[in-house]
Parts: structure tokens; C-alpha cells; sequence
């Protein structure tokens, strides 16, 4: 039976899709079946971001109005056998679609995956409540700035009143180098604030660009700091016990010295 | 320049400033309470301890919502008069 994971943020542009392609991709290299489904209808990414796009016939909304079954509407992940995604409609928008629609449609995959990840849209309109609906566990995705933090919260108090709760929290894009100068909010910063339990840290690395240019996961990568995160992140969801690490590759000697000493240091 | 920022620093980091500014948004956001509800608030609780307590002037009276470590509350300060008498 698969746990249904919603990826959700409140904010745009926070990584979402990137944490939803790079979390299946990894859960599947370490064997697990997953699914990924893109919930932003009318603004579908998920597909480019792993490199999906030219292989879509059918999509979420052909599923749900039965012109497609989901056999059908379901790709294969160009390396990872055991990854699909189920791409959302471009051509439609958020009301082709309901809650229950959601609920149906996860409840109908349960059986043939172990993980199905919906990146759902920004907002908290009605995508969020479609993307929520059928979700078993709530991943909230900030980075550390003020605008992303303060709708992260927002959608943690929503969370909690669909009683999808308690979510758990991914700070995406941490520069650590910022965060030993006091420049940047630390993951025990963010935490603090939003009282909700994290599940990892992303530091920021510019080889997300590149990797994301060619539709390929970070996680594929074994020179990408974001990709070993996700890495960590995705065995954390599995349940292994991994240590939110230090993460120092990235200081400098000066952020080294500073950082222990007026500074707390980042993990990953 | 890290050394010269640890070692001389006038103003707090911004990641400081950042801290303070969401506490204070925060607790806002969740009491939907906007800034004018707020100074309304203030107003009107001025008017009633007033009437209670008339040595009280309404210009001392600060009223804030607060972040803590375990709530959020909202904290009326009401400074009083010594009596002279």
C-alpha cells in the first residue's frame, strides 16, 4: 500500500517540483515504486523538470474523465524502471478536477506503488485542497526568507485544519556561507519559528540549473550538495535513521572560524 | 567582509532582522488582526480604563501582540501615576 506524500509550500518558486522529481527519483533508485503526480493543472512542470515532456499522450484530467485509463496516462521514467509520473493537464485549469477526484484517483494507485508524491501548485486556492485531499502525509517546502517562511506557516495551520497534519518541513536553497555570516535564516531558525519538525535541508547549488536544463535529477549527480540531500531526505522518508548532517563542504576557513563562533552551522 | 562585519558590527545581521520582522508578521497573520484593528483596539481600551481609572493618559498605553516561546499573546502595558497626594 503507498503512502501518498503531497509536496506543498504556499509560496511559488520555492522548489517544489524540483523536491518532488529529485525525492521519486531517489525513492526509486532505492527500489521503492513511486509515483509522482503533477497537481498543477493548467501550469504542468513536473514533466520538464524530469525530462518527460515529449512523452505525454494522456494526462491527470484524461484519467479522471475517463478518457483515459491510468495504464495509459502513466510514464515511465526514461532510466528508473520503477518511476512514473502522471503529468497534469496544460490545456484546463484547477476546476477540471476535485478533492474527491484526488481522493479516487490515489485511492485506485494505491496498490501498485509505495510512494505517491504529488507536487501540488502554489496557493492555497483549490489546488492546494485537490493536491491535499488524498495525501496521507503533508512535505512543506521554504527556503529561508521571510515571504516564504510567513506562507509556509500559513499553509502549516491549514494543513492542520484539513487534519492532514502534522506536516513535516524541507528548507530548500540554504546558503550556508550566508548563514555563518548572519545573513541567512538557519534551519534552526526556520524551525523555531514554524514549529513544525524538519525533515531535511537543501543547500543551495548552482548544479540544480544545469541538472534541471537537461530534465535530469539532481540525485543522478554525485557532485551535486542538493542531490545528497535529497538523497538523505528520501531515506529519512523511508524511515532510515540519518542524522540531519553538518554540512561544511561548502564554507570557507573565515565561515569555519566565524561560524563556530558567533554562528550555528547548517546541516543537510 | 566577515572579520571586519564580526568583529565591528553597528547594526544586527539581517537574518536577525528577518527573525524579528516574520515573529512579529507571524503572530499578526494568525490573530487576523490588521495594524488599524489594532490601534482601534488600543483606542477604545484606552477609553475604558479611563473611565476606571482616569488618571491613566491614553498615549502611555502600549498595546502589542507578542511572540513567546510557548504562546502568542497580546500584552496591554498600562503605566499608572504614582499618587501625589
Amino acid at each position: 500500500m503507498a503512502r501518498v506524500i503531497t509536496i506543498t509550500s504556499g509560496k511559488g518558486g520555492v522548489g517544489k517540483t524540483t523536491t518532488t522529481a529529485n525525492l521519486g527519483t531517489a525513492l526509486a533508485m532505492h527500489g521503492s515504486r513511486v509515483a509522482a503526480i503533477d497537481a498543477d493543472i493548467g501550469l504542468r512542470n513536473l514533466d520538464v523538470v524530469m525530462g518527460l515532456e515529449n512523452r505525454i499522450v494522456y494526462d491527470l484530467v484524461d484519467v479522471i474523465e475517463g478518457r483515459a485509463r491510468l495504464r495509459q496516462a502513466l510514464i515511465k521514467d526514461k532510466r528508473l524502471p520503477e518511476l512514473y509520473l502522471l503529468p497534469a493537464a496544460q490545456t484546463r485549469d484547477k476546476d477540471a478536477v476535485t478533492a474527491a477526484d484526488m481522493i479516487n484517483l490515489t485511492n485506485e494507485m494505491r496498490n501498485d506503488f509505495d510512494f505517491i508524491l504529488i507536487d501540488c501548485p502554489a496557493g492555497i486556492e483549490t489546488g492546494f485542497r485537490n493536491a491535499i485531499a488524498g495525501a496521507d502525509e503533508v512535505l512543506i517546502v521554504t527556503t529561508p526568507e521571510v515571504s516564504a517562511v510567513r506562507d509556509a506557516d500559513r499553509v502549516v495551520g491549514l494543513v492542520e485544519a484539513a487534519e492532514k497534519g502534522p506536516a513535516r518541513l524541507i528548507i530548500n536553497r540554504l546558503n550556508q556561507r550566508l548563514v555563518s555570516r548572519g545573513e541567512m535564516l538557519s534551519m534552526d531558525e526556520v524551525v523555531e519559528i514554524l514549529a513544525v519538525d524538519p525533515l531535511g535541508v537543501v543547500p543551495e547549488d548552482e548544479l540544480i540549473v544545469s541538472t534541471t536544463n537537461r530534465g535530469e535529477a539532481a540525485v543522478f549527480n554525485p557532485a551535486s550538495y542538493a542531490g545528497r540531500a535529497y538523497i538523505n531526505i528520501a531515506r529519512r522518508l523511508n524511515g532510515e535513521n540519518i542524522p540531519i548532517m553538518e554540512l561544511t563542504e561548502q564554507t570557507t576557513l573565515m565561515d569555519r572560524l566565524f561560524g563556530g563562533l558567533f554562528g550555528r552551522r547548517a546541516r543537510t | 567582509m566577515s572579520l571586519f562585519d564580526d568583529l565591528f558590527r553597528r547594526k544586527p545581521a539581517s537574518a536577525q532582522i528577518a527573525k524579528e520582522r516574520l515573529l512579529t508578521v507571524l503572530v499578526h497573520d494568525r490573530v487576523k488582526l490588521t495594524p488599524e484593528d489594532l490601534a482601534k483596539l488600543k483606542q477604545e481600551l484606552a477609553l475604558l480604563i479611563q473611565r476606571y481609572i482616569p488618571s491613566v493618559n491614553p498615549d502611555d498605553i502600549e498595546v502589542s501582540l507578542l511572540r513567546e516561546d510557548t504562546s502568542d499573546r497580546l500584552k496591554a502595558d498600562v503605566p499608572l501615576r504614582r499618587a501625589l497626594d
